[in-house]
């Protein structure tokens, strides 16, 4: 029974998916609309609609309006990839993006080289993705954590010569190789390193760590906790008196829009690298920022302007291929520029890593205030891509 | 000499001391647990969400303008009638089969899924924080302590020993451990034991509403909190004893200190394990934990 | 004496249609399946074959639930953690060792067994509530492992698993055709089902069903419930790592995820919306679910109260699940035709 009607259904989709094929162009979503990333998958969504919208009101890519389909991923690479593949084989997209996690955004990767589609992710920032584990169909424009890193280090040495440094990061292969990139990196401009703790992940109580922290008395304590692990950890630190002159740095996904609001004062302060901060102070930034906050009622975050940013680099690479064949099309996007509120960025061809400027930023009152800058091409790092 | 002071003092001290205030929160955690277990022999697998729920609750009547003391003595109440609806519309429809244990474990199990996404739909998926009551630290013998969580201690404690008094000092309680250890007699004796089935529901569920409201300023909330505790505080129900008050604060203390002091020798992450693993053998040495079961001494 | 016959007569005959009842309701799934695979295949479709294929292989994770669930009366809610362990071993196995089908299914085998012993010794001591909780958490435990041991993937898990070609002597199938991997799982599927339906029929199946009904009274019996349960389990994580180590065959990755409670949870989920202790239930149930989630999922992104609101219900007012609707009128069937003999 079942099995039929999902025959009954599918026939309709192919039918009417023909009978559009030739007119719009597709792009396929895979983001997490529910579970623990869902605010992150909300971003995306708002960029992304907010971008094809100021596209298809201007004429569109080629002439063509583009459609955008959404799947929910769950953030789990088991569901991205079977939702993925319906999106490419039922839906047929032109064109893939939205992953969040490493896991999903890797695991798709492998689906569009299947099924001979290009991919992009917004959000995904291990350094894999466009390093050792790079695919020839996967494209990345948001910043990797080497580049997060490299801004922020910059920062640090600048402000605290020769800082003494103590690291909590969440004990997973993401926590754990952040803390262990941002530590090289210090070190080698001069950093001492006082101690190095991993809590678990999802981690309620941090407290049983702060005696260590209290002992090891640093200048600068560096977390790549996130999300509601950042909530407890923030905050705990600062009602145990000892956020009181510790400068607290970390991972651009440690404080964002999401968890912002539930961290509070006790993230005034926090020093990151990251690619975007909506106080940027070029037109073209105030001019998107003042769109989403018209379109959402709230402001763009990171992954919100990196999504937006996307499509306008599919649209960018389409114009210049003049056609959405994969192959052409991959060519188009090695070395392509283009515009983003962000100012200009450069997809490297020897990696698929889009090159930006990257800031250090700190968090004043709620806000992403700019510090300090690095140029691109210093934070972006050797090309370790070696597949193609 | 004075090292050992020093480290009983800056190591040693802070661990027990923050050992014992996540300890009084399992503690309030696991004793509506282990109440809901030893009178209606029910796993209520949900329990996490009810303790989640509370704190939604918590947020949505301070929205409204409700003093943080205020919250705390409106949520129990809401989540005692809450837990009174869910036992007699739900838990009470596969009571009375055969495949009783199975069935209600599936059942608030289903809950729990749904109240999860529910949170997420009613709320959102980002957390949010309470600010606490009372601000500030106080040391003690150069340990620091948030004085928020000096009153959590106190008020867990003070909690703690009100149920206990409930429980073993008035014939209510006495009601309950009577249809706890023989469902049949104390029915037969007058005991509406429908009614006591439901209404201890409603208080171990209140409980967990509770801890949730009192526990917020601390840990925050968000939908996927239902998960944060419900490990240790089946854990400690079963080292414990099911339906064992005494043995919930006993196990509660033991394994929380247990965990704070692990993690300065072995890697944070295992020391829930651990305390997972010291569970996992008492259900293969003495299965019916430290204290035993309500009602049966 | 004639009574004595007569008596053994009538249980024989009400068993066959009991079992052959259930075998009736596995056979028409597996016509349901292959004509989905007709329609299918002859629209060239690669999406839906695929998904169907791992409906198939939870389904046999749901087998193996089912065995525990079902017949025994154990709870397993980690049951994932074999399911994972397969999928892990196979995938390792396909990429390190040799990507051959015999290779990771047969090494898949041995070391479930092995690991299936080793965690049912664990957990075989308890009983309802305590079996759940066990089972619950050796899996969160082994989840968090594999999650933070970057020797086997960490949170990224692993990809790039070669597509292999399963050899059968006089015929082989590419893992990369979806038709042609589907009609392989489904066979795969279906002789795991056979070899349990009829480990069922065994005395041995028929102590699970003594165990589950009144434990106690068992060793009266003469028999040690102690070793039976732990061969039920170690059955049952062989079932679940043997579906397991498809997953890799058929997706080209495995990931953490594959250990969550989310996985175990599916898998209750499907033994009950098919129904408990008839096994082919499990295979309905697998299908229902996925299809259910797949489609909810594109509509609305509220599919978890959906579905968890939909297995309340099943366990409130069809606590015997499909099969419970569909088995009475296939045996009354059954048991007519007998008559008529």
């Amino acid at each position: 029974m079942q099995q039929l009607t999902i025959i009954a259904a599918a026939a309709a989709v192919f039918i009417a998916g023909q009978a559009q094929a030739q007119s719009t162009i597709k792009i396929g979503v895979v983001t997490p609309l529910t579970g623990t990333y869902a605010g992150i998958g909300q971003q995306v969504k708002w960029g992304i609609d907010l971008a094809v919208k100021e596209i298809n009101d201007k004429g569109g890519v080629l002439g063509r309006k583009i459609e955008t389909i959404y799947e929910d991923e769950e953030a789990n690479p088991n569901v991205a990839v079977q939702k993925a593949e319906k999106l490419f084989q039922v839906s047929k997209v032109d064109f893939l993006t939205g992953t969040v996690n490493s896991g999903s955004t890797l695991a798709v990767g492998q689906v569009a080289e299947r099924n001979n589609r290009l991919a992009s992710t917004t959000v995904s920032f291990s350094d894999a993705i466009t390093g050792d584990k790079c695919s020839p169909n996967m494209f990345r424009v948001n910043a990797k954590a080497g580049m997060q890193s490299a801004a922020l280090v910059e920062w640090m040495v600048k402000e605290k010569p020769s800082p003494s440094v103590f690291y909590l990061g969440p004990d997973y292969e993401m926590g754990r190789s952040t803390v262990a990139a941002f530590k090289s990196a210090a070190e080698k401009r001069g950093a001492k390193s006082v101690g190095e703790v991993f809590a678990a992940l999802d981690n309620k109580d941090y407290s049983p760590f702060f005696g260590q922290i209290r002992a090891a008395r640093p200048q600068v304590l560096y977390t790549s906790v996130a999300g509601n692990d950042t909530v407890r950890f923030l905050t705990q630190l600062s009602e145990f008196g000892l956020a009181k002159g510790l400068q607290i740095v970390g991972a651009a996904g440690t404080v964002t829009a999401q968890n912002m609001g539930a961290v509070g004062k006790a993230a005034d302060g926090y020093v990151t690298g990251a690619a975007y901060s909506a106080e940027i102070d070029t037109a073209e930034n105030k001019k998107f920022v003042a769109d989403f906050k018209a379109a959402w009622k709230t402001e763009p975050d990171l992954y919100g302007v990196d999504s937006y940013g996307v499509v306008y680099f599919y649209k960018t690479a389409v114009e210049k291929a003049g056609t959405t064949d994969t192959d052409k099309l991959r060519s188009a996007m090695r070395g392509l520029e283009w515009q983003t509120p962000q100012g200009k960025k450069t997809m490297r061809a020897g990696d698929h890593q889009a090159v930006q400027d990257m800031y250090a930023v700190k968090v004043v009152n709620g806000k992403f205030q700019i510090i300090s800058k690095v140029a691109g091409e210093a934070a972006v790092g050797p090309d370790t891509c070696t597949k193609f | 000499m004075s090292e050992i002071i020093e480290t009983l003092q800056f190591v040693y001290g802070p661990q027990v001391a923050n050992g014992l205030a996540i300890g009084v929160a399992v503690i309030l955690m696991a004793l509506g647990l282990t109440i809901i277990f030893g009178l209606l022999d029910v796993i209520n697998m949900a329990h996490g969400e009810f303790y989640a729920l509370g704190a939604y609750l918590g947020i949505t009547l301070a929205a409204r303008g409700a003093s943080f003391w205020l919250c705390l003595a409106l949520v129990p109440l809401i989540m005692a009638a809450i837990g009174y609806a869910t036992e007699r519309a739900l838990i009470q429809r596969v009571f009375h089969s055969g495949d009783r244990h199975t069935l209600t474990l599936l059942l608030t199990f289903g809950l729990a899924i749904i109240a999860e996404d529910a949170f997420k739909l009613a709320y959102g998926p980002n957390p949010y924080k309470p600010d606490a009551p009372i601000s500030g630290a106080s040391e003690l013998l150069g340990i620091v302590l948030p004085n928020y969580r000096l009153f959590l201690i106190a008020a867990g404690s003070a909690i703690i020993l009100a149920v206990w008094l409930v429980v073993y000092r008035t014939s209510l309680g006495a009601m309950v451990r009577a249809s706890a250890f023989d469902r049949n007699m104390a029915s037969s004796l007058g005991v509406p034991v429908d009614r006591v089935y439901a209404g201890t529901f409603a208080f171990g569920v209140a409980l967990a509403g509770l801890s949730g409201v009192l526990l917020a300023p601390v840990y925050s909330v968000f939908p996927t909190m239902g998960k944060d505790f419900i490990l240790m505080a089946f854990s400690v129900v079963i080292v414990g004893g099911m339906g064992s008050i005494k043995g919930a604060v006993i196990a509660g203390l033991v394994l929380t200190q247990i965990q704070s002091i692990s993690s300065l020798f072995i890697s944070p992450v295992w020391s829930e394990p651990l305390v997972f693993g010291i569970m996992v053998l008492f259900l293969m040495v003495r299965p019916q934990g430290l204290a035993g079961r309500l009602g049966h001494g | 004496m004639a009574e004595a016959a007569l008596l053994r007569a009538t249980v024989e005959a009400g068993e066959r249609v009991q079992f052959g009842g259930q075998n009736l309701f596995a056979g028409l799934f597996v016509v349901l399946a292959l004509a989905f695979a007709v329609f299918a295949g002859a629209s060239g479709d690669t999406f839906f074959f695929r998904l169907a294929t791992e409906a198939l292989i939870l389904a046999g994770l749901a087998m193996a639930v089912d065995v525990l669930l079902g017949y025994t009366g154990l709870l397993s809610l980690g049951h994932a953690l074999f399911f994972g362990f397969g999928a892990y071993v196979s995938a390792l196995v396909l990429k390190n060792v040799a990507p051959s089908f015999w290779a990771a299914t047969g090494i898949t085998l041995l070391a479930a067994t092995l690991l299936g012993f080793i965690a049912g010794f664990v957990s075989i001591r308890a009983r309802g509530v305590y079996f759940a909780l066990i089972t619950f958490g050796l899996a969160q435990v082994v989840f968090k492992a594999v999650y933070n041991t970057r020797e086997v993937g960490g949170s990224d898990g692993i990809i790039g698993i070669p597509q292999i070609r399963a050899e059968f002597g006089l015929f082989s199938v590419d893992a990369q055709s979806p038709a042609g991997f589907f009609l392989l799982t489904l066979a795969l599927v279906m002789l795991l089902y056979a070899a349990l339906a009829y480990l069922m029929r065994t005395p041995f199946g028929r102590m699970l069903v003594a165990i589950r009904t009144n434990e106690a009274r068992v060793p009266f019996l003469g028999f040690s419930p102690w070793q039976v349960k732990l061969a039920a389990f170690v059955v049952a994580a062989d079932t679940a790592a043997l579906a397991g180590s498809l997953y890799p065959m058929l997706r080209g990755f495995v990931s953490p995820e594959l250990f969550a409670f989310q996985a175990s949870g599916n898998a209750v989920i499907m033994v009950i919306l098919g129904g408990s202790g008839t096994l082919a239930g499990a295979l309905y149930g697998a299908s229902i679910l996925t299809a259910l989630k797949s489609v909810i999922g594109s509509w609305s992104e509220h599919h978890l109260v959906i579905i968890g609101a939909l297995f309340m219900l099943s366990v409130i007012f069809l606590p015997k699940g499909l099969a419970g609707f569909a088995l009475p009128r296939i045996q009354r069937w059954l048991g007519r035709r007998g008559e008529k003999r």
